[in-house]
């Protein structure tokens, strides 16, 4: 399945605009959005749910038309993890997703079926009967995403389904969602940028309702190269210095003294060296370019 | 089924709910059993529109609405009925149970009447009840998206009926007639006029929630 938007822009009453005027293609795997918070990834999920319209641009699933006649058709390929989901905490998580498989239409048996395959994926088979109200954090996640596979969706939409939870959990996630991209599109939305750099190929950056990079993450961490640098300062005071001519973004205290990462178009001090450049460094790259344009 | 009902009857709802008829009869004195019916009535009425309130809105409270706007319209409407139908059936049995509760203040029987007749009457009364502000308030929650403005709006309109005012107004045609009939003499039967307008209004208002959804679900 492919996902194609053009020139797609949402505009609330208030005058603010989430998103403004993007265009991107999402092939089949996952597909990473990476921004910070309130950058207008959740609006452009929505909109790509059909929870939402757009206020400008047109939007395709393959070669439908997002529009109000298609939206039930479109409905049934998508499955979508919205950031925050608080399913009914007196429900035990089987009859959690037997309740809401029966509202999106899947039939009985099948949907059993799939529930428990589902279950045994995510590893909740053994808490099935137990209350939602009781599942962790992480657990409760597992059962959002299973709920959002019920309907055997063709678009996999999960907003940042990773937050708050701890690296094992995350990890588990991760992994759930590599297993689910074999035949789907999954859009996969974060400010986590580890999480990305693991399961994606592509990606996206947004900010401020606009795209600053979308494409291979391999070409994105080879545009950084050449602009991220690492070296050792004896003190703070130190690090101020280069903090006036350059943007710092990582400290490390170490016996040696304060390893810092900064970004900089030339190499500030001849001890620096040019360390391997992480999804993070490209990303804050990407970010410190947009704020001096 | 099992389901809907473990939704929308959670424990603190059921808790309140079987609290509210016991405090009634202990608050509410009646000296004469022909006086139960319309003491509870309007009581009823107003645990109705604060018990349905949130049969749809609680999935916005729970932030479940964007996985619920995917869904087909048509199971999203079966959901809201069935679950209006659970409150509505629950609340009946509280308020058919409810009218014996007053019977501990031991009220006498005007000679003229029976207690099998009073009670048929109060039954008949209080389902009409139970579902006009059952539906009214649900309608103003999914219309303002809001379980507040479904309370709030019905708790005003409830106001405005159970006053000097309504009955004046719209006579045997207030959904209150029955609490306001006159209880010398035989019984009376042309509260059910008021009864009937608030089932109809109900109706009406069930009519439009494929509408409501649509727009504002």
């Amino acid at each position: 399945m492919n996902i194609r938007m053009k020139d797609v822009t949402v505009s609330f009453k208030n005058g603010v605009t989430a998103v403004d005027h993007v265009s991107l293609e999402i092939p089949r795997g996952i597909f990473g959005l990476l921004g910070e918070n309130g950058a207008g990834k959740t609006t452009l999920m929505r909109v790509l749910a059909t929870i939402r319209k757009p206020s400008e641009g047109t939007l395709l699933m393959d070669d439908m038309v997002y529009s109000e006649e298609n939206y039930e058709k479109i409905r049934r390929k998508i499955g979508y993890l919205p950031q925050e989901l608080n399913l009914y905490p007196n429900l035990t998580v089987l009859e959690c997703l037997e309740y809401l498989g029966e509202l999106s239409g899947v039939p009985r048996k099948v949907c059993r079926e799939r529930i428990d395959e589902y279950l045994e994926k995510t590893g909740l088979k053994e808490h099935r009967k137990k209350k939602l109200k009781q599942l962790s954090g992480g657990m409760k996640r597992r059962v959002g995403l299973v709920q959002a596979l019920l309907n055997d969706p063709k678009f996999l939409i999960v907003d940042e389904p990773t937050t708050g939870l701890d690296p094992e959990e995350r990890i588990r996630i991760r992994n759930l969602l590599a297993d689910f991209s074999i035949d789907r599109t999954i859009l996969f939305s974060t400010h986590v940028v580890e999480d990305l750099a693991a399961v994606c190929s592509r990606l996206a950056v947004m900010k401020k309702g606009k795209f600053l990079y979308t494409g291979e993450m391999g070409e994105l961490l080879h545009m950084a190269k050449g602009h991220i640098w690492a070296g050792t300062v004896k003190n703070e005071e130190e690090a101020r210095k280069w903090e006036r001519t350059c943007h710092i973004i990582s400290k490390q205290y170490t016996e040696n003294g304060l390893r810092i990462k900064l970004i900089s178009k030339q190499k500030p001090e001849p001890d620096c060296a040019q360390p391997e450049i992480t999804l993070e460094d490209a990303y804050m790259y990407l970010m410190n370019c947009a704020e001096e344009k | 089924m099992k389901q809907e009902i473990k939704v929308v009857l959670p424990a603190y709802k059921v808790f309140y709910s079987l609290f509210f008829p016991v405090i009634l009869c202990l608050i509410r004195g009646v000296s004469r059993a022909d006086e139960i019916g319309g003491a509870l009535d309007p009581s009823i009425a107003l645990l109705s529109l604060v018990f349905c309130a949130e049969s749809w809105v609680m999935e916005r409270n729970g932030r479940r609405w964007e996985i619920f706007a995917l869904y087909p319209a048509k199971n999203r409407l079966r959901t809201v009925f069935r679950r209006l139908a659970v409150q509505l059936c629950y609340l009946c049995v509280l308020s058919y149970a409810g009218y014996f509760l007053c019977y501990w203040q031991r009220p006498s029987l005007p000679p003229e009447k029976t207690a099998a007749g009073l009670y048929g009457g109060y039954l008949c009364a209080v389902t009409a009840t139970v579902f006009f502000w059952s539906v009214l308030s649900m309608t103003l929650s999914n219309l303002f998206r809001s379980q507040w403005a479904g309370i709030g709006g019905s708790f005003l309109l409830w106001l405005t009926l159970f006053s000097a005012f309504g009955e004046k107004a719209l006579g045997n045609f207030n959904v209150f007639a029955y609490a306001f009939r006159e209880l010398d003499g035989a019984e009376d039967f042309s509260w059910m006029a008021g009864k009937a307008a608030g089932i109809a209004a109900a109706a009406f208002l069930l009519a439009l929630q494929p509408r409501i959804l649509k727009r504002r679900g």
